[in-house]
């Protein structure tokens, strides 16, 4: 890496890059190699020496253990200073997920990764699993050095043995992911140049491959269009869980959101309809939600058809009649729509999606809301050809074989077979940075750079291009993947400079004049992304419906009598991949709100019919059997399920993730079949489900599903009452009080305090939440918030200071209080962020002895962990129950050493941010709306001699928040987002007054005065209709 | 003592009887030293012409110092040496002293008033109590007569007052 | 002064004299413990090792090793807590509230009472402690003392820091109460000993003589006392109820709580007297001392503030529907049709309807019924704090934080071990120290014994 710091970019104040530092940076790198040596931990340390950093100083600062002494800097590096954070634009790419992100660094160390504002693709925002996807960079799990046969070797061996043995190997692929990366492929051109012919054979864990074909299909070329939800007044999906894990969900639920944010100004939101089995996250907001078999769904989009084409006067196909509510309600909006609309299926069947372009070119919505001349390449991976390549190494043809990068004997449904043959290739080799289920079981492992540390391009879409750089200097003696293909090829460039050599001669000439090529890299570079236009290429359909309509009719049914079940993919763990990430296992589901286990999600009605009632935790476990093959698997009773379909998740059953994930949940790639030439995640036949008598408990961090109907915490309305009145479903308590009622902000022994600075206040739109949970783990992140694991979860401790309330309604009437704990069988969903509440008038503050919980001139309630004395009153008064205690130590603890990674191994500890203290054991902690992100702001703007900026203080949730759903701002700035928001009347009062009808406190008549409002949620629907 | 001191002790078995006696014996010019009693008998004190125990006064001036000291204290440390919002609520939300300030008030009053009383009556661990007669802690009342401060009278006429008032036996006890 | 009343019958029986008096409970103090002493001291030290063990581990790990969770914050930590101090009220209020009223009935139990008393704020005083996340600074984090914080002071405002003053204040008030009365009894055996005993017993009695002029001085000192523990007894539960009333959590947040706990101190306090005072005159034959007579009357006691009690059970339900608060009805429709709705009746049965029986005299009289009855009070009024802290907890306002509690075995072991001390305390009283109060004893026995001197 040495040639490359001559250009690594020192973040953002470093715009003007002189050569000055340029040396001092080199020299304060030149001795690293030398301290690198094979024992990864010694050369972790000595680089972390050499950075002149040690966490437990920070991070245990609160600590009552003795404080380590911090190593201090023998020369500092001009760009790092102690306690300031650097800021590197960058790109994470897996398997075809995409996000232009911006790593946060503290002295050297990444800490945390945020979205980039400047990409006009995913705008800023991130998902919970890009989120946490920084810790997988201080895994324990990855390997320190290249390995040959087990046993750890070094580059030279490696590529001598690999050179020699390419030559002869005969046939090589490369099995990899989507690959978003223009270079990358170029480099692989050239591998397989340098080797005859060596092929790359692309696919995905979870495969978009049928959206692919039928493009192929129907349009002649096979791409995946752009989707622009944000053009669409009406959106009708088929089990697409766009807003979760479909193809692009980050940049999906930001524009899907756009639809859903109303304002007196614009009392229009989109009409969304949702046709599935299992109650997904889109389903869960959707606001005509319809179950229905997945054996169903591909009729149901023929009837959507030829409904619409009955409006279009065109010709209809023939399809089996199919009974599905909502169903002709969602055609007339299509049709009223057109243009603005958009039909999507989460189907990998290509008939089916073929159907689905034609629908949408009915439509009008080809080039509108769906944009083919502007295509994506996330996953890209075909289905049909990793088969062959299954078949060709079964029939040893295959001479040697690379997995760049992928894990194929886990997450294909086919690994187990790649795992029986493997040996059958003369040579196989895996660029894998942990010894996986498929790395493990190479000749070679060319272990590669975690993407924090490499060097990288991307084009997601056309014309949009993204870099990665490193942020940190390899941890351990990992190579980049890209230059030992480079080098097995023969070439003597490294892959940086490849890299700026392909952008010289590709993308330079396209920007134009002005600049040098320099000065337009360091451009790109100090930008992250870039984006080029390119002619809109005219896609017209060429394929034929009636073909696509009889496949479709074939394989799908009006009545199935027999179980189904659909594979899904949770927001959290996704495809597995990042499985070892206990920030993801210990996140909430969405929708279920368990943690640290998969489970098969059945309706309600199944569950009373076979006996099987879930008392909070406790469940049974089913035999699941799936074309002979059979699990055990606990079940999960889930309202809103499809009756006699089951959900099932990907992502869990790992055998070699590591210490977090190994043995949680079950595999269920092992099920899944892509007998057709497509991997398919609807199994309508040969599924059986037995209720065993084994019982099992699942840990959910809420095991109460309905919201009792109580108006106080939950205010809803459709939005024909909006249109009418601007606070319908407001609840608006009053109190008796000298002859009249009073709001109960008026009754009150004391006058307040005024806050003559800043006021601190956050509005969160529930129309907009989506209950995504990014916030969460972006919390947990920014706040050192410690995992506590399945047990603890079970005991209901998790730590979490923010949690998203998932709340379905009842049928019961509002007076059956017992029939009200009952969820409704495909009940109304709404999500509701909650964290401290920073009450003004804190009655967690009045009840503490010892003062440990106080009010700061600014509103915010702060908690002083080292006054606590751990009562735990303040979290019994506190009516939103938000606070949490540290039951145990759960630092530097054995007991937790296998989940809490990030407070105990001391690679997991550098991932702590410095600016907030690892509480101990026998303290409360809360929420402190990111204080520390309060007070750097303050004191840059000081440092400035500047008042504050709105915006320019943002809490991490808000941050991470794909929807915008949580502004945060200060009050007293008449000027703020959040002021004009609110329409908050201008005045220095802690209670202040908003003007905003929407705008309501959850428990107003308490009067506790917090300073977080809510906005009513307003569903786009009749009243009384599920 | 630098002197030896000689006392007459009359033992009664019954309070009325001694009630009485003691009416009769200081009516007939003797002066009590004092009466050791098992357990206290109503009406003695009268008896003997002791004045009102002062006790209680002690005990009130305690408890007003014990309020004032309370609520000295909580307006100095919540309003005066480090004010901080606590719910909203004034620095010095005077209803939510009221409870200490009670309870430091019963509490000085108590502790003020039993440390008075253990003074003036000399009660501590180590004091060394002149006993008369054991049995004045088990059933016996012993009226004790210090013949130093009854010069004017013979010693057996005492005995004789004290034997018709009641006395069931009439000893003589000397101290070194 | 009063005079013999042949009508009433005598507070002491057997035609005690004086001497008897002091020779009964002297010996028990002089002699060498019995077999069932050693038995039940035994007893009592083993429990207390055993608990122990449930206390060290949850000091050593962490209050995790609790069923407690994030929504149930407090479970039988302060259940116990409050239940021991309950029982603590009843010795102050024998001895103090009876002398106001002069109750001479009072003389004969007001000594173990008030022991007990001791004892059990003792016991109370633990859990506030041992409750806490980090006991080893909360200990005295909680008190108003100067430090290095830039004196960063306690919050006045917290009813737990009130609990503080009132409990300390309550225990040291009863001991040095109990102690006063103890000065004349140590000298009564200081006389009756020789040789070592002797000298602790005469340090013990801090040499008292039993001037008339003492008398004086103790009499009005121990009625001062009385004057002063009444409303401190009063207070000190009206405090402790503050800890749930001024709340903002439904089924906490009540006005009733201050009578309401008080009556249910009484309640269980006159409850474990009874308990303790049925083992005591059998085990130390005090039949003599401790009539049926003294157990009747407070069985009465015990019939009116359990109903006093039951009254106020259902008054809050009344309140909780008269307010029309939705989550306030919630809170109590759930205690008594909830998943906890188990606790709430087996306190109704305990609690309200047990002690209706004494109505019947002869339940009222008989020694069997009123030692079981007791035990069951006591049972009631620990499901009494247990309902009002957990079932109003696990179900507040936001369904979404809804839980359940589960006990583990750390809970009942800490439980355990105050049981352990109480005992153990308790019978080191009673062999060590006059269980019955001699002095005033003796000064009611002539207007009550014919022939109290032979």
């Amino acid at each position: 890496m040495k040639e490359t710091k001559k250009t690594y970019w020192k973040g953002l104040e470093q715009l003007s890059n002189d050569p000055g530092y340029v040396k001092h940076a080199d020299s304060e790198f030149t001795e690293l190699p030398s301290a690198l040596n094979e024992d990864g931990t010694a050369s972790r340390r000595d680089f972390l020496k050499l950075m002149g950093f040690s966490l437990a100083a920070a991070s245990l600062a609160a600590c009552e253990t003795p404080v380590r002494k911090a190593i201090p800097y023998v020369n500092k590096p001009i760009d790092i200073n102690p306690s300031i954070p650097n800021y590197y634009a960058s790109t994470f790419s897996s398997g075809g997920d995409y996000a232009a992100v911006v790593v946060k660094t503290r002295e050297g160390r990444p800490i945390k990764i945020d979205g980039n504002e400047l990409s006009p693709i995913t705008k800023g925002k991130v998902n919970a699993l890009v989120e946490a996807s920084v810790l997988s960079l201080y895994d324990k799990q990855r390997l320190v050095g290249p390995m040959i046969s087990g046993a750890a070797s070094d580059w030279e061996k490696v590529d001598a043995q690999v050179k020699a043995s390419l030559a002869s190997a005969g046939a090589i692929k490369i099995v990899t992911n989507t690959l978003l990366s223009p270079s990358t492929e170029k480099v692989l051109q050239e591998f397989s140049a340098a080797f005859g012919g060596a092929e790359v054979v692309a696919y995905d864990a979870i495969s978009n491959f049928g959206i692919h074909k039928a493009s192929e299909l129907f349009y002649g070329q096979g791409i995946i269009p752009s989707y622009h939800f944000d053009k669409a007044k009406t959106i009708v999906s088929f089990g697409a869980d766009f807003l979760g894990t479909w193809i692009s969900p980050i940049e999906f639920a930001g524009a899907y959101a756009k639809t859903r944010k109303i304002t007196k100004e614009k009392p229009e939101m989109s009409k969304h309809f949702q046709f599935e089995s299992n109650l997904s996250l889109t389903g869960a907001n959707a606001d005509y939600r319809t179950p229905i078999k997945v054996s169903q769904s591909g009729l149901a989009v023929l009837a959507l058809y030829n409904a619409l084409a009955t409006k279009a006067g065109l010709a209809t196909v023939s399809a089996s009649k199919v009974e599905v509510a909502h169903l002709d309600q969602a055609a007339n909006e299509l049709w009223n729509s057109k243009g603005a609309s958009l039909v999507i299926s989460g189907s990998n069947d290509p008939h089916v999606q073929v159907i689905i372009h034609a629908i949408n070119e009915l439509l009008g919505n080809n080039g509108a809301t769906v944009d083919f001349s502007n295509p994506v390449y996330y996953r890209k991976g075909n289905d049909t050809r990793m088969d062959q390549f299954i078949t060709e190494l079964k029939s040893g043809s295959v001479g040697g074989v690379i997995f760049y990068n992928c894990n194929p004997v886990y997450d294909h449904p086919r690994g187990a077979d790649i795992a029986a043959v493997i040996a059958k290739a003369k040579l196989s080799i895996a660029t894998n940075g942990t010894l996986d289920e498929t790395s493990s079981l190479v000749q070679i492992v060319a272990p590669d750079h975690h993407f924090l540390e490499s060097w990288n391009d991307f084009q997601p879409k056309k014309g949009q291009y993204s870099l990665s750089q490193p942020t940190i200097s390899p941890l351990f003696n990992t190579r980049q993947a890209q230059d030992s293909f480079l080098t097995w090829a023969g070439s003597t460039t490294s892959y940086f400079d490849y890299l700026q050599a392909q952008w010289n001669s590709t993308l330079f000439p396209t920007w134009g004049t002005g600049l040098s090529f320099q000065e337009f890299w360091d451009r790109s570079l100090f930008n992250g992304v870039l984006s080029t236009t390119s002619e809109p290429s005219i896609v017209a359909p060429v394929g034929n419906v009636t073909a696509a309509a009889a496949e479709v009719s074939k394989s799908y049914q009006a009545s199935n009598a027999g179980a189904e079940l659909v594979v899904y993919a949770k927001v959290g763990i996704g495809n597995g991949t990042f499985a070892n990430n206990p920030w993801l296992q210990e996140m909430p589901d969405p929708i279920t709100k368990a943690t640290w286990d998969n489970y098969l999600t059945v309706s309600q009605k199944w569950a009373s019919e076979n006996g099987v009632t879930m008392v909070e935790e406790n469940t049974k476990k089913a035999t699941l059997t799936v074309n002979g093959k059979s699990i055990q698997v606990p079940i999960l009773v889930q309202p809103g399920q499809a009756y006699d379909t089951f959900g099932l998740a990907l992502g869990y059953g790992r055998t070699k993730a590591g210490k977090v994930a190994n043995g949680v949940g079950v595999n269920a790639y092992d099920l899944l079949t892509s007998a057709k030439g497509f991997v398919s995640y609807e199994l309508t036949s040969k599924v059986e489900v037995a209720v065993t008598e084994e019982s099992y408990k699942i840990a959910r961090t809420q095991t109460h599903q309905t919201f009792m109907a109580r108006e106080n915490v939950i205010q809803e309305a459709t939005l024909a009452e909006y249109k009418k009145d601007a606070s319908a479903g407001r609840y608006k308590p009053e109190i008796y009080k000298d002859g009249e009622f009073v709001k109960p902000s008026k009754i009150s022994l004391w006058n307040g305090h005024k806050y003559s600075q800043h006021h601190w206040g956050l509005a969160i739109d529930m129309n907009s939440c989506i209950g995504c949970g990014a916030c969460t783990v972006a919390c947990q992140v920014e706040n050192n918030v410690a995992v506590v694991g399945k047990q603890e979860v079970l005991n209901r401790r998790e730590m979490a200071w923010i949690r998203i309330d998932r709340y379905y309604s009842s049928d019961a009437a509002a007076d059956d209080l017992s029939g009200l704990e009952i969820a409704a069988e495909n009940p109304e969903v709404t999500f509701q962020p909650m964290m401290c509440q920073q009450c003004n008038n804190a009655p967690c503050e009045t009840v503490c002895p010892v003062a440990a919980t106080t009010h700061s001139s600014e509103g915010l309630n702060q908690m002083t962990y080292n006054r606590c004395i751990g009562t735990r009153y303040c979290a019994n008064n506190c009516p939103y129950k938000v606070r949490r205690f540290n039951w145990f130590k759960y630092h530097d603890n054995k007991d937790f050493a296998g989940v809490n990674i990030t407070q105990n191994d001391d690679l997991g500890k550098m991932v702590l941010n410095p600016d907030v203290t690892v509480r101990v054991r026998g303290v409360m902690e809360k929420c402190s709306m990111c204080v520390q992100r309060i007070q750097a702001g303050k004191l840059t703007a000081k440092r400035e001699k500047r008042t504050l900026v709105d915006g320019e203080i943002n809490v991490a949730c808000a941050v991470a928040c794909p929807t915008d759903a949580l502004v945060f701002g200060d009050m007293n700035d008449p000027s703020s987002k959040v002021s004009k928001l609110l329409k908050i009347e201008e005045s220095d009062d802690a209670s202040k007054q908003v003007g905003e009808e929407r705008a309501y406190h959850v428990l107003e008549e308490i009067n506790v005065s917090p300073n977080v409002w809510y906005f009513t949620k307003i569903r786009n629907k009749e009243k009384n209709e599920a | 003592m630098e002197r030896d001191t000689h006392f007459i002790l009359g033992v009664y078995v019954d309070e009325d009887v001694l009630l009485h006696a003691v009416e009769k014996v200081r009516g007939s010019g003797v002066k009590i030293h004092e009466v050791y009693s098992p357990y206290p008998v109503h009406g003695l004190e009268h008896a003997l012409g002791y004045k009102r125990s002062k006790l209680p006064i002690a005990a009130f001036l305690f408890g007003m110092l014990g309020t004032s000291l309370a609520l000295t204290m909580q307006f100095y440390m919540m309003k005066f040496d480090w004010p901080m919002i606590i719910g909203g609520k004034n620095y010095a939300a005077f209803p939510d002293f009221v409870p200490v300030s009670f309870e430091m008030t019963v509490l000085l009053a108590a502790f003020g008033m039993v440390g008075v009383f253990l003074i003036t009556s000399n009660l501590k661990p180590w004091a060394q109590p002149r006993i008369f007669d054991v049995r004045s802690t088990d059933d016996k009342h012993i009226m004790a007569i210090d013949l130093a401060n009854n010069t004017s009278l013979k010693e057996d006429k005492i005995k004789s007052i004290l034997t018709s008032s009641g006395a069931t036996e009439v000893n003589r006890k000397s101290f070194e | 002064m009063q005079g013999t009343s042949s009508v009433r019958q005598p507070l002491v029986t057997g035609g005690k004299t004086y001497h008897d008096v002091t020779h009964d409970v002297s010996r028990q103090v002089e002699g060498k413990p019995s077999k069932l002493w050693y038995m039940a001291f035994l007893t009592a030290a083993s429990v207390l090792a055993l608990g122990s063990i449930a206390l060290l581990t949850t000091l050593w790990e962490g209050i995790g090793t609790w069923g407690l969770n994030k929504t149930v914050g407090w479970a039988w930590d302060i259940t116990n807590f409050v239940w021991w101090v309950g029982i603590g009220h009843a010795g102050t209020l024998i001895s103090a509230v009876l002398l106001l009223f002069r109750q001479k009935w009072r003389t004969s139990i007001n000594r173990a009472a008030e022991a007990m008393t001791i004892f059990a704020v003792i016991c109370a005083a633990m859990f506030p402690v041992i409750h806490m996340g980090r006991p080893w600074l909360g200990a005295y984090w909680a008190l108003p003392l100067p430090n290095t914080y830039g004196s960063l002071w306690v919050n006045f405002n917290s009813p737990l820091l009130w609990d503080v003053f009132a409990i300390s204040t309550y225990f040291s008030v009863s001991l040095v109460f109990w102690y006063i009365g103890l000065i004349p009894d140590f000298a009564t055996i200081r006389d009756r000993a020789t040789g070592l005993r002797r000298k602790i017993y005469g340090a013990l009695s801090f040499g008292w003589d039993g001037a008339a002029k003492t008398w004086m001085r103790y009499e009005s000192v121990s009625l001062i006392l009385a004057g002063l523990a009444t409303p401190l007894v009063l207070s000190v539960h009206t405090i402790v109820s503050f800890d749930f009333a001024t709340s903002v959590i439904p089924g906490w947040h009540t006005t009733i709580f201050p009578p309401y706990f008080v009556a249910g101190a009484i309640f269980s306090g006159f409850a474990m007297v009874l308990t303790l005072m049925i083992i005591t005159r059998k085990v130390y034959k005090l039949e003599d001392y401790i009539t049926i007579g003294h157990i009747e009357l407070m069985n009465i006691v015990i019939i009116i503030t359990g109903s006093i009690v039951g009254i106020a059970y259902i008054t809050e339900f009344f309140i909780a529907w008269y307010s029309g608060v939705d989550a306030e009805q919630y809170a109590f429709i759930n205690r008594a049709t909830g998943p906890y709705w188990w606790a709430y009746w087996s306190m109704m049965t305990c609690n309200v309807i047990s002690p209706q029986l004494f109505w019947i005299k002869k339940i009222r009289t008989s020694i069997v019924a009123t030692f079981l009855l007791s035990l069951v009070v006591n049972i009631g009024m620990w499901f009494e704090r247990f309902v009002i802290i957990v079932t109003s907890l696990h179900r507040d306002y936001l369904p979404s934080s809804w839980a359940m509690f589960y006990p583990s075995w750390a809970d009942v072991g800490v439980y355990l071990f105050t049981f352990g001390v109480f005992f153990t305390f308790f019978f080191l009283f009673a062999k060590f120290f006059p269980v019955i109060n001699m002095a005033e004893v003796k000064s009611v026995l002539k207007s009550t014994s014919e022939k109290a001197h032979k």
